[in-house]
């Protein structure tokens, strides 16, 4: 007998993170456009934000990173929602997940670029992180342990035959 | 009843769950068990193994992490040049400072000069002096992209008219200001039997809130003069013994975004590369314009093959 979904808590978590890292990315993208003269946060030693928030490494082809981490987390705050984990089908679950392993391999590229050629971390960046690991974590979780996807079906159900 | 609950239930063979048994046989009934329960067994074992990639790439993640900051505490893997310069900058080999104080005029005078945007500006200030010479006064920040970019240029061109020693170190422009490679000429001392070069780094690139770490600061005769020139007190300035000015870099700094201190040191002298032929060209200028008006157009050798632009 297949389980049962159970599909709040993924939804939940997700949207928890979701929430709470598109409030710090709509902030960093405030403190970007506004010459990041309120950004609060220690700007000497090895925790700088100034540093890094206005680094080479803060923009992507030209797009600052901050808007890059709002835009990621509106995409992750809808594919999080409760009733997006309720629709049936294996393709938003895809899209999910796959959307989880972008968001966390940018966080591993930008914390490389804030430990090795910055030289400085960025507190509301590393929150931010934080946050992406949490709902890939989550996603990952929910995903493999909430009710089954067609494809293991269709997985079983070959290993069934064979 | 959630909607995925409805499609389970309104499409059971869709969702995996047994089918409601039809009217069967008591052997027809065991089959169909047998059959679910393998199912099942094949469904656990699909799920345990997603379970475990799922663990796995976490676990991944993780590593992946701790690597990172472990490498980082333990001090290796660090960038070849960092957020932060030491002020003097590091030191560049030998074989490059050699080069780039050999380029051959030839190769300068062909230089292309299209890419060029500024060059220096007549300006009829009182002569500047210095030690009983006329004195190229250079006011710049090791912060700056603009001087990152022009100081390639002046170092070419200065060394064919005298020597620095130690050599100029190298350093970049300020991480959050284009990241550009180029050396520095604080703490170097230039010698030249024509004409000083004073340079003043005002800066380091060392972000200090919203701007530096200071370095040197010009004195009251030299502020007085950058203050008064075309754009005042801003960065690169040369005053060429108060008869011209360079007010900025000559070509564009974002010709220098990205590359490598050994590459542009390497395309330097090679006017075939938008790197070499901009850096070449704008030595090119600054010599014609110290031959001008420091030199006297000396010595002749250098001043006569680069000619009067």
């Amino acid at each position: 007998m297949a389980e049962q979904p159970n599909a709040r808590w993924p939804g939940l978590v997700g949207t928890v993170a979701s929430i709470a890292g598109l409030g710090i990315a709509g902030y960093l993208t405030y403190e970007h456009y506004t010459g990041s003269s309120s950004l609060v946060c220690s700007d000497k030693g090895i925790v700088n934000c100034l540093e890094v928030t206005t680094s080479t490494y803060s923009k992507v082809a030209g797009v600052p990173v901050a808007v890059l981490g709002l835009i990621f987390f509106v995409v992750m705050l809808i594919l999080q929602l409760p009733a997006m984990w309720n629709r049936p089908g294996s393709a938003i679950r895809r899209v999910r997940m796959a959307w989880a392993v972008v968001g966390l391999g940018t966080v591993v590229y930008l914390l490389y670029a804030e430990l090795f050629k910055i030289d400085a971390i960025c507190l509301w960046c590393t929150a931010v992180h934080v946050l992406t690991f949490v709902a890939f974590v989550s996603t990952v979780f929910a995903t493999v342990s909430t009710f089954p996807l067609d494809d293991d079906l269709d997985m079983a159900h070959r290993e069934e035959a064979a | 009843m959630s909607k995925n609950q409805q499609n389970q239930r309104s499409n059971p063979k869709r969702r995996g769950a047994p089918q409601p048994a039809p009217n069967r046989s008591p052997a027809g009934r065991k089959y169909a068990q047998r059959q679910a329960t393998k199912q099942q067994a094949a469904l656990a074992a699909r799920r345990a193994r997603n379970r475990q990639v799922g663990i796995g790439s976490i676990v991944l993640v993780v590593v992946i992490v701790v690597t990172l900051v472990v490498i980082k505490v333990a001090g290796g893997g660090g960038s070849s040049n960092g957020s932060f310069s030491p002020a003097a900058g590091t030191p560049i080999p030998a074989s490059i400072t050699t080069k780039l104080t050999s380029i051959p005029l030839t190769t300068l005078v062909a230089a292309p000069t299209s890419g060029l945007i500024r060059s220096p500006q007549a300006i009829k200030d009182p002569r500047l002096n210095a030690s009983g010479k006329p004195d190229l006064l250079y006011i710049g920040a090791e912060y700056c992209p603009i001087c990152a970019t022009e100081r390639w240029a002046m170092y070419v061109a200065l060394s064919k008219f005298g020597t620095f020693s130690p050599q100029p170190g190298r350093i970049h422009s300020a991480v959050r200001d284009g990241d550009i490679e180029t050396l520095t000429f604080y703490k170097t001392t230039y010698s030249s039997p024509y004409f000083t070069f004073t340079p003043v780094e005002t800066t380091t690139n060392q972000p200090e809130g919203n701007y530096y770490v200071a370095l040197q600061t010009p004195t009251a005769a030299q502020q007085k003069l950058w203050n008064a020139n075309e754009n005042p007190a801003t960065f690169p300035w040369l005053d060429f013994g108060g008869k011209a000015e360079l007010i900025s870099a000559q070509y564009d700094p974002a010709q220098l975004e990205g590359v490598s201190f050994d590459n542009i040191a390497s395309d330097i002298g090679n006017n075939s590369t938008a790197v070499g032929a901009d850096v070449d060209a704008s030595a090119k200028v600054l010599i014609q314009t110290i031959c001008s008006t420091l030199t006297a157009d000396k010595p002749a050798a250098v001043c006569s093959a680069v000619g009067n632009g």
